[in-house]
């Protein structure tokens, strides 16, 4: 790797970051689910990428496992790839409508954690200008940021479960990627991004079977009372 | 007063004995759990015999504590080091937690088998009670924020698995939604940490409070870390997923809950303010204000619901706002205000936990018992007095801070404290969600002394399920009255630093 | 340190004895009926032991700090053993009264568990050494009573249940405050610490009389000072002895009892006069007893005109205390005993006439007197203490009054007095009339509403002997009004003490 010349490296920083964001997308927009549980795990190994990129293969390593594989393997295990009884292939819910508490209280905490992140970095040097302090904002901390914004609509808007359950973890994925960003690299950022890989899986294990659970009992897809889970 | 400001000083460090001490709180009851997975236990006895190195532990870190002051631990795991700090708050917490816990485990044997619980689900709830208990006696003793995520996750996750056990559909989308909101709250916590960590460096809580400079970055990052734990400790407007999720939960499981889980969040979230944002008079006012909406708000609910269950979680969502005034009393009023306060809010935590677990385990044996879940349809209980009933009473005395009880003790103080520090407003709170309480409360009453609804059958429970929540509401009003020695373990820290 | 086992011990009689009670079931009428009087009889005991301690001058104190700044403080002073001495001695009959009263009807474990509550908290009230202290009794009292008020469980009895909560509970809340304000300001005061308030300087004063004016809507409550009486005619739903525990001791007593206490313990009467909270106090007091009567006259119900006579003859206490003078307060105390004495006879009577005969409108009683002679007798004596005719109770209090508001400077309150009594006579005198002196079915004229001849005699044993008892002490109170112990030489005994000061 060190032997790559710089320009080829920023490349592929850049290049990662653009496919990063890109999977996000295709795993959040997509009504079809099987697709958006595959694009998870192409995110989650895109991120374990990014790990190595960043220099820290024990992260990496982990979110191999973790995320990629166990976490693809509960999605896919809520999906009922195997079982007789599948979630429907699509998700044909309609958004939740855009005047609910949720959909404004969260979009507006984005807000405030972007400012603060940019904040953050003009605390060094108050004569910034708010353009130059995005300048100074490294690719990770940029990248996550968006992640989380998608992260966050795709949460506040869909009301699929599972969808919402991969907005969770798409959204977790950002916030390490800003974790990571803005602490450097520390051995307490690496601790405590490992505990959040370690719960995020823990928590999509228990969101998928309980997923799969209430599809079972009575075909609940998403929070609400009755069947379809109408609000 | 506010002893945590001291996390840093020269404090003793654990000897090799109080770590054995310490270790056999934070891994006995899971260990216990495990073992039940296995052999789950058929008689109480069982279970508090099983239980009592824990208690006997407990019990010895207090005595220590209480006798050479506060403790210091790190624990190194290659380069990270972990900083845990016993004090009599710490302590005092996790007698409050284990004494709860054991109660829930000793009435959840007879609940399960008087409500013919299915085998296999109820078998886990052993160890996730074991891990619950873990994970809040690790927030219990954090002091430094990777312990307290770990501590908080450990112990969400734990809840939540609790809640689905039943299995019916309502109690597993009540479950979803927690753990969504939950997991979504953690993440706001992770981003939160993750500022201060790149802001000053460091993690441990007493490092933080000395090095770190109230500012926008400061500010910004407890607004996030307050975000996500006053979801978890369902303050309004953040309590919608609350009373659902009781209301389909076992009843151990809502004990517990009710009594200690969501409180876990608001202690840290009042750790965190003192040690960070310890000038933030304004938003101080704020969180006072939610709280005092929560005590209307949730009184209004309560006072509308018409299932017993409902009735007792809304009414948690009241008594937490209570708590919430601990912050406009704590920050930026004087000495003697926020000592007022700061003795207050505690024996509240601690009235609280004992009486709603006492009360959840009441409503659990009334419903039962009768068979019947609505208030309306308990008309003419109270002709047998059904000891349920009778501690549901005396539960009732404290959540309403009628004397003699813990919660009227605390009302007492938070009311100086309130007089004293001219806050007027919050008395006006602390009246009217009195008055509320027993407006609720009484509903209960008013239908069981009806004596001309038919008669309704009963079904005999063992004696130990009337027992231990009997025993939990009696120490709810035996608080009230022995306030002084507990109060003084607490502050005599603070007195020393 | 034996000065501390009396009072917990007087407590602890009645608060083991109820929890006794809860644990032991419905059925088992004998350990119940042994346990409840051996209890009160033990307590009667200790009180008396007490009042002979006190008059050897030893004293009977326990005190301990509940958070720091407050102390549980149980005291027995002259005056707090004087209201204690009546709760035990008014428990006892109540007791049998009650045991007599709820033969085979259901419920009675319950009863008797909160019955025992009751007194506990009466008792604690009377010997509260300070406000918190008194405080925590207060509210006890209200808990205790509840169950009591809607024991029978019909909707008529728990919506009353349901005011009396919204009454009661408010004026806790009202108490409360006063009560922490006054801690905020002057700290734990100890009753009879009358110079704590007093140094505080004249700027304190506009703040010490709105606390005041706080508290004594807090106890006005209970006391059924108009216009927060409303809760007390509904009251009467509930069964008899709970309807004499209530007037006579327990509920409306400890109002007046804290009332005493504020303005002589706490307060003191030189403040409160300085301040001018006393010419308040007579004025509500003296609207009161009048609103009272004239509300009595117009009740058909038996027991509803007793309850209005209670609110008119409460506030003679409050009249009392609010008189600047010993003769006053010895008027107020006395008549906190004498009221209770008299009260809870008419109460058993009524409870009698209810029982025996199935009358509760006073126009079922014609001649009642000749079925029922010994239980009219009793009626005849507290009818005529309230009047206030001599040589009865009621006429000490009345002429203490009556002198004390001459002392006092307000020779107008004769005529409230006056009027009062005039009321008294229109509204109890009918009712001897009836008894006596009309013709009834004892005459073989009609039936009695509901005739169930409970006993040998006139009535069953149980009901008769606390009645004739509760009336011959009321009438020896009267008689040997000027013998060491009466009510009378008590009450001029703890007046001296708060006009030495």
């Amino acid at each position: 790797m060190a032997m790559l010349p710089e320009a080829v490296m920023v490349a592929l920083d850049v290049m990662l970051a653009v496919l990063l964001l890109v999977m996000a997308l295709a795993c959040l927009v997509d009504r079809c689910l099987w697709r958006a549980c595959r694009n998870f795990v192409c995110f989650a190994v895109l991120m374990a990428l990014t790990w190595w990129q960043l220099g820290s293969p024990l992260l990496a390593v982990v979110e191999a496992v973790l995320g990629a594989m166990l976490t693809g393997l509960s999605l896919f295990f809520a999906l009922g790839i195997d079982a007789h009884h599948r979630l429907p292939r699509r998700d044909t819910l309609p958004g939740s409508p855009p005047s609910g508490l949720k959909s404004w209280l969260l979009p507006l905490a984005w807000l405030v954690m972007a400012t603060t992140a940019s904040l953050l970095l003009l605390v060094d040097d108050a004569g910034t200008s708010f353009s130059e302090a995005l300048m100074v904002l490294d690719l990770p901390t940029i990248v996550g940021l968006v992640i989380i914004g998608l992260g966050l609509w795709a949460f506040t808007r869909h009301r699929h479960l599972l969808r919402r359950l991969l907005a969770f973890n798409v959204l977790g994925s950002g916030v390490f990627l800003v974790l990571a960003g803005v602490t450097g690299p520390r051995i307490e950022a690496q601790a405590l991004i490992l505990a959040g890989l370690i719960v995020a899986l823990l928590g999509s294990l228990l969101g998928a079977s309980l997923i799969r659970r209430l599809f079972l009992l009575d075909g609940r897809l998403a929070l609400g009372s009755g069947p379809g889970g109408a609000e | 007063m506010n002893d945590l400001a001291a996390l840093g000083d020269e404090a003793l460090k654990l000897t090799p004995s109080l770590w054995a001490a310490v270790w056999l709180v934070l891994g006995g009851p899971l260990l216990l759990g495990l073992v039940a997975l296995y052999w789950p236990p058929r008689r109480m006895l069982t279970v508090v015999a099983a239980y009592l190195p824990v208690m006997a532990a407990t019990g010895w870190l207090i005595v220590t504590v209480a006798a050479s002051g506060p403790r210091h631990a790190s624990l190194a795991l290659g380069e990270l080091t972990l900083t845990w700090y016993l004090d009599g708050l710490a302590t005092l917490l996790m007698l409050l937690t284990q004494t709860v816990l054991l109660a829930s485990a000793v009435f959840a044997v007879g609940y399960c088998r008087a409500a013919e619980l299915p085998s296999r689900p109820a078998a886990w709830l052993w160890p996730l009670l074991g891990g619950l208990s873990s994970g809040l006696t690790l927030i219990w003793i954090a002091a430094d924020l990777l312990s307290l995520y770990v501590g908080l996750e450990l112990m969400g996750l734990c809840a939540v698995a609790l809640m689905l056990l039943p299995g019916e559909a309502d109690a597993l989308a009540a479950g979803m939604r927690y753990l969504l909101y939950a997991l979504v709250g953690s993440l706001a916590w992770l981003l939160g940490v993750s500022l201060l960590l790149g802001a000053w460096g460091r993690l441990d809580l007493a490092g933080l409070a000395a090095v770190a400079e109230p500012g926008t970055v400061t500010t910004i990052a407890v607004a996030l870390l307050s975000a996500g734990l006053l979801l978890k400790a369902s303050i309004f407007p953040l309590h919608a997923w609350l009373a659902p999720v009781h209301g389909a939960a076992w009843i151990p499981v809502s004990a517990v809950h009710a009594a200690l889980v969501i409180k876990a969040s608001f202690v840290i979230l009042l750790k965190l303010w003192l040690l960070l944002v310890p000038g933030q008079v304004v938003a101080a006012w704020g969180l006072g204000g939610l709280g005092s909406l929560a005590v209307l708000w949730g009184g209004l609910l309560a006072w509308r619901a018409s299932g017993l269950k409902a009735l007792v979680a809304y009414s948690t969502v009241g008594q937490l706002g209570y708590l919430m005034l601990a912050f406009p009393l704590l920050i930026g009023t004087s000495d003697a205000v926020a000592t007022l306060a700061w003795r207050g809010t505690w024996l509240h935590l601690a009235g609280h936990a004992l009486a709603k677990a006492a009360m959840f385990m009441a409503v659990g044996s009334l419903v039962l018992a009768t068979g019947r879940s609505k208030l309306s349809e308990l008309a003419g209980t109270s002709r047998r007095l059904p000891l349920p009933l009778l501690t549901f009473g005396l539960a009732a005395v404290t959540l309403m801070g009628l004397p003699p009880s813990a919660g009227f003790t605390a009302k007492w103080l938070l009311l100086q404290a309130a007089m004293q520090g001219q806050q007027w407003i919050w008395i006006l709170v602390l009246v009217l969600g009195t008055m509320l309480t027993a407006a609720y409360l009484f509903r209960m009453f008013r239908h069981s002394f009806d004596e001309q609804a038919p008669p309704l059958t009963y079904r005999r429970l063992p004696p130990g399920m009337d027992l231990v929540p009997l025993l939990l509401a009696l120490a709810a009003l035996a608080l009230g009255l022995v306030a002084d020695l507990p109060l003084n373990f607490l502050s005599a820290q603070g007195a020393s630093s | 340190m034996s000065g501390a086992v009396f009072p917990i011990a007087t407590l602890a009689s009645s608060l083991l004895v109820a929890a006794l009670i809860f644990l032991l079931p419905e059925r088992a009428w004998w350990a119940r009926t042994s346990l409840n009087l051996g209890a009160s009889l033990i307590k009667l005991g200790l009180v008396g032991w007490m009042v002979w301690g006190l008059h050897r001058g030893l004293d009977y104190a326990v005190e301990f700090p509940v958070v720091a700044g407050v102390s549980f403080v149980l005291r027995a002073d002259a005056l707090g053993i004087m209201f204690a001495g009546l709760s035990s001695l008014l428990w006892l009959f109540t007791t049998l009264y009650a045991i007599g009263y709820l033969e085979d009807s259901p419920n009675r474990k319950r009863f008797f568990g909160f019955f025992s509550l009751c007194v506990a908290s009466t008792l604690g009230i009377s010997l509260a050494g300070n406000l918190f202290t008194f405080l925590i009794f207060y509210e006890m009292l209200t808990l205790s009573t509840y169950p009591l008020v809607v024991h029978r469980g019909t909707p008529k009895a728990l919506a009353a249940g349901a005011v009396y909560l919204r009454y009661t509970l408010s004026g806790g809340l009202a108490l409360l405050l006063g009560v922490v304000a006054l801690h905020v300001i002057a700290g734990d005061i100890h009753f009879g610490e009358r110079e704590v308030l007093a140094d505080l300087g004249a700027e304190w004063h506009p703040l010490l009389v709105s606390i005041f004016v706080l508290m004594i809507l807090g106890l006005g409550v209970k006391t059924a000072l108009v216009p927060l009486h409303g809760w007390l005619p509904k009251a009467m739903v509930a069964p008899a002895p709970v309807s004499a525990l209530l007037h006579a001791v327990a509920v409306v007593k400890a109002g007046a009892f804290g009332i005493v206490r504020l303005v002589y313990d706490v307060y003191g009467i030189e403040l409160s006069y300085q301040l001018g909270l006393m010419h308040g106090l007579v004025a509500i007091a003296a609207v009161t007893i009048i609103y009272g009567s004239l509300r009595a006259l117009a009740q058909q119900e038996l027991k509803a005109r007793l309850a209005f006579s209670t609110v008119s003859q409460v506030s003679y206490i409050v009249l009392g205390v609010g008189l600047f003078g010993p003769l006053a307060t010895v008027a107020a105390l006395s008549h906190l005993l004498h009221q209770g004495l008299m009260k809870v006879t008419l109460f058993f009577c009524a409870g009698n006439y209810a029982e025996e005969l199935g009358i509760h409108r006073i126009d079922e009683l014609d001649g009642a007197g000749w079925r029922m002679p010994l239980t009219s007798f009793a009626f005849t004596v507290g009818a005529l203490g309230m009047i206030g005719l001599p040589p009865t109770v009621g006429f000490i209090s009345k002429w203490y009054l009556g002198v004390g508001s001459i002392e006092a400077g307000m020779p107008w309150l004769l005529a409230v007095l006056v009027t009062s009594s005039l009321l008294n006579a229109a509204y109890f005198l009918p009712i001897l009339h009836r008894l006596w002196f009309r013709v009834g079915p004892a005459h073989g004229y009609g039936d009695w509403p509901d005739e169930r001849r409970l006993g040998r005699m006139e009535t069953s044993g149980w009901l008769l002997w606390p009645t004739l008892a509760t009336a011959a002490f009321s009438l020896l109170a009267g008689l040997l009004a000027s013998m060491p112990f009466s009510p009378l030489e008590w009450a001029a005994r703890v007046a001296s003490q708060e006009y030495v000061l």
